[in-house]
């Protein structure tokens, strides 16, 4: 099965080439629209979502419970829809409800102003001037949306596999690049893309069984899920209606375990092997029981490059006869390497740091990631609210200079992309744990802290004189003085205090 | 109160320690709402015997090391809006030197005592108090309003007939924000910079003004509101730090000792938004800051007295300051202890959990 994604512009002309392709191809054919309509049968207030993604001064706990409903809703249809029919799905950002699904072919239908608002103002039978508004308050709010439920541009054309400009293409040809591409291995189901799709639906099934369920629907939960293994993340204060996970979901089938985790924050740590005897897990977990947080870990795989051959690919039975020419040589794409059983099953110890991390009440999920840093900004979800970002040890096919290079640069990707401090597991300890270097610092703020407050207690009367001088000139000075000490107090102080509760493991 | 020097009150042990405290609560209020804390520890000075206009002047100092300490946090995370910043802070400049002109003009032109006893700063003082009562009072009516709304139609956000009405508006030149994505009227953001700079001068508080216009009134997103919030603090304490120091009314023994509190509270506050449901933190921020406003309420009797324009037996003055300090004090350990319990509550469920996997190991 195949799913060909196309994001639209406004009147760009996407409807029209998803329909067209979708023909050519004998996919069937499903929109937005169709999405919207399902989520609202289900019960999802989705006028009130998109007027508050609009607006984020209207976003309260029941909309974002409302978000999480919606997500989980479309990525269960879309998954659903997927695995029975081959499909071409047209609407905004469909693809993003896919995240690190390698055989979903994403397109971007584009278009120039001009063509758009000539288009505008045929549909729409207004002139110039207001057709030009209309499309541009339909873009802004579309890029509202895409911004606030994913946290991404849809204008990023690195999110895509291909751009097609419709205003210099026609449809008909627009459809015949396409038929071609969707050809191509990269875009053909693998047994890994699979099960990353079936991971994406059976996470979306749990969320909304507890989105259904009485006891659980105004609580929120973040659903991880791999192997059959799914983890639930909730808030403290949601330790009530946790407690009804376990029964929620007992009915639900396709799963070998369920475990909940409570934490304020998460934890996310980017790693290609994972070793739970080693002192950075010890590192991590410390950090994770300090803070109360949940650890997702994603292994990233960058070895072999992005793509793979499928070791069984479907083929697909409707595909077009003029696509298919048995005489020409087969098009592997440039793919060298195939992922087989035995390379899928080499998890780099990622299920043994899961169960480790489960029996200290820490999981938060984990996943594996086949390719570089593109793929791996895919797959991670940019509305989670991440308190720390931890790079291991990736790129461990390079050199020891290329490996350190390619780090940094994923450091600085993930630092643009994530509102999170982004370090690797050197930085890990030095920042965040209590050493003997915090130790120093802790002593000599605290001297120094308490040197001033004992010069200004035990200098009252001077220093008041001296902070309501007669003179201009006095007062001046007094007035610096104050600007002066007083950033360097809260500074040292701060300090003191920040130090005192990373010593306390409080912070 | 005696006085070491004019304006500037003797400190003992315990008056120190009651700064500290009021430091320490304000600091918890702070990181538990998300605003400088400045709604309680303002009225709590006045009500220890300290001028208004040192209480102000001393607090908008300490708010300046604070900001500057939190925006960095929030600048790391990409949450601070320059641009959006640097277009508030000239206009709350002039708000700012409006304020402390208008201050420093009532307390010198003296009149009555100061709370309660003979010379000069009944005028300040009351004007001081009139302007929290008023906004305040605004605020925590609509705050426990939308709150009391929310809970009852399970999701009912706050009122936005103003903001729809200014959206409505159109009042070029417009002026674009990359960081906060939005296009705000160049006239709409020079009102609310007026307005944030005129409240912190006058009574220490800001954000109740900034923040919410920010995010109802231009449509910024509460994490890059609150971030720019505090940058725009830094910058607006320090200026308002310049101008009251320069007219002496900084008193750097209160910003030290209420350092000493508010520091260390603030990360407790913050832990508490972790446990507490949204809908309560903002019901028990509307209570607390109603209570405050009727603690300042009940002090300003004594100003109208002192400036012989209401009169009463002069004995009703301790009465009535203590009535507002003890007021003030309930509310404020109220609102900690409420945060305080659901803190430990959390605290306790996370060791009951972690014991309960320890147990569960242990006879696996």
């Amino acid at each position: 099965m195949q799913i060909i994604c196309l994001s639209r512009g406004t009147l760009s002309g996407g409807k029209q080439l998803a329909e067209r392709l979708a023909n050519k191809l004998g996919y069937a054919c499903l929109s937005r629209e169709d999405l919207i309509e399902a989520a609202i049968h289900e019960g999802i207030q989705v006028g009130k979502l998109e007027t508050a993604m609009l607006k984020p001064g209207l976003f309260n706990d029941r909309l974002a419970l409302e978000r999480e409903h919606y997500v989980a809703f479309t990525t269960s249809y879309l998954c659903d829809r997927a695995k029975k029919e081959s499909l071409v799905y047209h609407g905004r950002t469909g693809h993003l409800l896919l995240p690190g699904v390698s055989h979903v072919l994403r397109v971007r239908a584009v278009a120039d102003s001009d063509y758009r608002v000539k288009a505008a103002m045929q549909q729409l039978g207004v002139d110039r001037a207001k057709a030009q508004r209309y499309v541009e308050d339909v873009d802004e709010d579309r890029r509202r949306w895409a911004h606030n439920l994913y946290g991404v541009s849809v204008e990023d054309v690195t999110q895509y596999d291909l751009v097609v400009n419709l205003g210099q293409l026609s449809i008909e040809n627009a459809a015949a690049a396409l038929t071609v591409i969707a050809q191509l291995p990269d875009f053909q189901m693998t047994p890994a893309s699979r099960k990353v799709m079936d991971n994406l639906q059976l996470a979306a099934n749990v969320r909304l069984s507890l989105c259904r369920d009485e006891r659980t629907r105004r609580s929120s939960f973040r659903v991880r899920a791999d192997n059959e293994i799914v983890t639930v993340t909730y808030l403290p204060r949601e330790a009530q209606a946790a407690k009804a996970i376990q029964d929620v979901v007992a009915s639900l089938q396709g799963i070998r375990e369920v475990r909940a985790t409570m934490a304020s924050t998460n934890l996310l740590w980017i790693q290609e092997e994972f070793k739970p005897q080693s002192n950075v897990f010890g590192q991590v977990v410390e950090i994770a029981t300090k803070w109360n947080a949940a650890v997702e870990l994603i292994r990233l795989n960058s070895d072999g490059g992005a793509t793979v051959e499928p070791a069984e690919a479907e083929s697909s039975p409707e595909m077009p006869p003029a696509v298919r020419d048995a005489s020409a040589p087969a098009y592997n794409g440039g793919i060298e390497d195939d992922v087989d059983e035995t390379d899928m099953e080499d998890d780099g110890g990622l299920k043994i740091a899961l169960d480790e991390l489960a029996r200290l009440g820490r999981s938060g999920g984990g996943r594996r990631v086949f390719g570089g840093q593109e793929q791996l900004l895919n797959v991670i979800d940019r509305t989670a609210s991440y308190s720390l970002v931890v790079i291991g040890d990736v790129f461990l096919d390079k050199g020891h200079a290329a490996q350190t290079r390619l780090s940094r640069e994923l450091q600085g990707l993930l630092c643009d992309h994530i509102r999170a401090p982004v370090v690797t597991t050197d930085e890990l300890k030095t920042q965040y744990l209590f050493t003997k270097r915090d130790a120093l610092r802790l002593l000599g703020f605290l001297s120094l802290t308490f040197v001033i407050y004992y010069f200004v207690f035990t200098h009252q009367y001077s220093i008041l004189r001296f902070l309501t001088g007669n003179d201009w000139k006095d007062r001046i000075v007094a007035a610096g003085a104050v600007v002066v000490l007083i950033p360097i107090v809260a500074y040292l102080y701060g300090n003191v205090a920040k130090a005192f509760l990373k010593l306390i493991k409080m912070e | 109160m005696n006085y070491l020097i004019p304006n500037f009150i003797e400190l003992d042990l315990a008056s120190a320690l009651q700064i500290v405290l009021l430091g320490f609560i304000g600091g918890v209020l702070s990181g538990f709402i998300g605003s400088g804390g400045a709604f309680f520890m303002t009225p709590g000075m006045m009500n220890l015997g300290i001028p208004g206009v040192v209480a102000v002047g001393s607090n908008i100092a300490h708010k300046f090391g604070k900001a500057m300490m939190g925006s960095r946090r929030h600048g790391e995370l990409g949450n601070v809006d320059k641009k959006l910043g640097a277009y508030l802070i000239l206009a709350s400049f002039v708000g700012i030197r409006f304020a402390v002109w208008i201050n420093g003009l009532l307390f010198k032109s003296g009149g009555g005592g100061s709370h309660g006893e003979g010379g000069g700063d009944s005028a300040s003082n009351l004007y001081i108090s009139a302007v929290f009562v008023c906004v305040l009072s605004l605020v925590a009516i609509s705050m426990l309003r939308d709150a009391l709304k929310s809970r009852e139609e399970n999701g009912g956000g706050p009122s936005m007939k103003i903001a729809n009405y200014l959206a409505r508006i159109h009042l070029p030149p417009y002026v674009s924000f990359p960081v906060a994505d939005v296009r705000v009227s160049l006239w709409i953001l020079m009102a609310v910079g007026l307005a944030t700079g005129y409240l912190a001068g006058t009574i220490g508080v800001g954000g109740f003004i900034g923040v919410p216009a920010m995010i109802y009134v231009f449509g910024v997103p509460t994490a890059v509101a609150a971030g720019t919030e505090l940058y725009l603090a830094m910058f607006m304490g320090a200026f308002g730090a310049i101008n009251y120091a320069y007219q002496g009314y900084v008193d750097i023994r209160l910003t030290l000792l209420l350092y000493l509190g508010s520091l260390a509270g603030v990360y407790v506050g913050v832990y508490g938004t972790k446990v507490v449901r949204e809908v309560m933190i903002r019901i028990v921020t509307g209570s607390v800051i109603l209570l405050c406003v009727v603690s300042r309420g009940i002090a300003v009797p004594v100003y109208l007295r002192q400036l012989q324009w209401i009169s009463f037996d002069q004995k009703w003055d301790k009465y009535l300051n203590q009535g507002s300090k003890v007021m003030l004090f309930i509310a404020g350990i109220a609102g900690t202890l409420l945060i305080l319990h659901n803190v430990i509550r959390g605290y306790r469920q996370r060791r009951r959990i972690q014991s309960q996997i320890l147990r569960v190991q242990e006879a696996t």
